[in-house]
């Protein structure tokens, strides 16, 4: 009976199997998510662990974690230190050798990517939470989410040379479709350009410099601090001066202190959406510039735009 | 099973969390100083940081010795406000040192990079990332200051249950009480940067509560502390697998739930006798 048993078991796991089992990749953060699922298509099986609308600097360890990395052929991060304050010892305790030492199974998505705020001497501490690495939130740039594409792409065909093709032409369609996307979206925010903004972590760089904002400040004094009295205080005068109308803000941080700066210094404040699933309806990396574009859009409507 | 493979670390640590807190919880309940955990903690969370504004590094030695320092000055400061007859409740002075060290924390945090990153880091503690090391290393300290509280253990319990008689017997109860919050501070240091602030207080107070709720003896209250303890890490850890919950919210959840099904039971058979 018991050898019947397990024969009725290996039969359905044998017809249960795909004929080609397909690859597991997890990555950090949503953005990474979608940009794997651009390239790897039905080839891969991809899911995050933070969710968009979650810091990603911070994630609470949940055992399901454990259980992914540890089965995973690939772990996509976001790099440059953001993920510095969990991801190691998730890693470390997936023991899972693919990923470990950064092996073949771990690939920073940030390499050849453009990145802004390199720091070539040592960062002092008196600056607050700064990553030396330079500003990790680069995925904000359409540019970098092609070479972020073509990253994953490469190590996907590594790992599965057999399908390097599907990987290949997938990529190209996408950057294809990226590259106009791109145009559109410049268009639409070209009557915006210098437009000044001030943000309330320092997330927004390499989108302000694509889309020709000027951000003039941030609402925290140094990053990762929270808001000071006098801090705010001058940033109120600095915004007044400057005549700044808007505040960005990303969804998981405390909207009092920029409410309390913008009904001070006339200003509105826009919650834009920094990751892909940040927001109702940001499914996939193209949703995420259309998301926050038409936001930037109706808010400088509203505004009066740049003046 | 590999999910074994990650959730027998964190059970591991769990148990021996209990074999040390559930002992000393019972002296700080008779003692009436529950949040004397608390204030030890966030001591040494404010030594930490001043030792990372002197220049050592957050996560490696240096930082545990200005951790250690700060967690003596806080028991020779708890053994010295110990009064005999005092109108100032010592619970009181403990929340004192407590508001005080965790603002002091605060402010000398916004000075430092990745403020609230680590200073979340150090109160919170992340029990399912534990290491075998760690836990090995733990089990080890654990070991020595018990065999220090079982070979005193005389010493230790009259301070703690009858202070008067100990000084009429010619103890120096400011010594002992020293000693008692000394030891009490290196465990909970240590404990906390594993398993985190919440966590560590429930180890310390719930086991030994549902002891006093069935035994009077330390004996016997102990053993319901320590069986107590073990069902809640079991069952707090596979709670968290089951429902994919961030392992030591899960565990304090589940002391919750144990204490008030214990709390149930009492209530049947003392209404039963």
């Amino acid at each position: 009976m018991k050898r019947v048993v397990t024969l009725f078991i290996l039969l359905s796991l044998w017809a249960a199997a795909p004929a080609e089992a397909k690859l597991k990749v997890v990555t950090t953060t949503e953005d990474l998510t979608a940009l794997a699922r651009e390239v790897g298509g039905d080839r891969i099986e991809v899911s995050s662990i933070a969710k968009g609308y979650q810091d990603p600097h911070f994630v609470e360890a949940k055992p399901s974690y454990l259980l992914r990395l540890r089965g995973a052929d690939l772990l996509i991060a976001v790099g440059l230190e953001l993920e510095v304050g969990w991801l190691p010892a998730l890693v470390q305790q997936s023991r899972n050798p693919r990923l470990l030492g950064k092996g073949s199974g771990y690939l920073d998505a940030s390499t050849g990517c453009d990145i802004l705020e390199r720091r070539a001497g040592p960062v002092s501490r008196a600056e607050g939470d700064v990553h030396p690495f330079g500003n990790p939130h680069y995925w904000l740039d359409p540019d970098n989410g092609g070479v972020m594409a073509a990253n994953i792409a490469g190590r996907l065909s590594e790992l599965s040379p057999a399908d390097a093709p599907y990987f290949r032409s997938r990529l190209e369609a996408f950057q294809k479709r990226l590259a106009e996307a791109a145009r559109s979206w410049e268009d639409r925010m070209r009557p915006h350009r210098g437009v000044k903004v001030v943000t309330y972590h320092n997330s927004w760089p390499n989108f302000a410099r694509r889309f020709g904002l000027e951000v003039v400040g941030f609402v925290e004094p140094r990053p990762g601090v929270p808001p000071s009295p006098s801090h705010t205080l001058k940033l109120i005068q600095a915004m007044k001066a400057q005549g700044v109308r808007v505040i960005l803000v990303e969804p998981y941080f405390d909207p009092q202190t920029p409410n309390a700066v913008s009904r001070e210094a006339g200003a509105k404040v826009v919650v834009l959406c920094p990751s892909v699933g940040g927001a109702e309806g940001v499914k996939d990396y193209f949703r995420l510039f259309e998301h926050n574009i038409a936001l930037l859009e109706a808010v400088f409507r509203e505004t009066g735009g740049a003046q | 099973m590999e999910t074994w493979e990650f959730l027998a670390a964190p059970f591991a640590a769990g148990l021996i969390l209990t074999g040390i807190h559930a002992y000393l919880g019972l002296h700080v309940v008779e003692r009436g100083v529950i949040f004397v955990d608390l204030a030890l903690a966030q001591i040494a969370a404010l030594g930490t940081v001043v030792g990372f504004l002197a220049g050592t590094e957050l996560h490696g030695g240096g930082a545990y010795w200005w951790s250690l320092g700060f967690t003596f000055v806080g028991a020779g400061l708890f053994s010295l406000t110990r009064m005999r007859r005092s109108r100032i409740p010592h619970e009181a002075i403990i929340g004192i040192v407590y508001a005080v060290s965790a603002a002091a924390s605060i402010a000398a945090m916004s000075r430092a990079p990745e403020g609230a990153e680590h200073l979340k880091d150090m109160l919170v503690g992340n029990i399912l990332v534990v290491s075998w090391g760690e836990v090995g290393r733990t089990a080890l300290l654990y070991g020595v200051v018990g065999l220090f509280h079982w070979v005193f253990r005389k010493q230790f319990l009259m301070i703690s249950v009858d202070a008067e008689r100990a000084r009429r017997e010619g103890l120096s109860v400011r010594l002992w009480d020293f000693l008692f919050y000394v030891s009490f501070g290196v465990v909970v240091t240590s404990s906390v940067a594993i398993a985190g602030v919440l966590l560590v207080f429930s180890y310390l107070i719930v086991p030994s509560v549902c002891g006093m709720l069935f035994a009077e003896r330390v004996g016997p209250r102990l053993i319901l502390g320590w069986s107590m303890g073990a069902g809640v890490s079991a069952a707090g850890v596979l709670l968290s697998y089951a429902l994919d919950l961030p392992t030591g919210a899960a565990i304090v959840c589940t002391f919750g739930g144990a204490l008030l099904i214990a709390a149930g039971v009492k209530i049947v058979l003392s209404g039963k006798s």
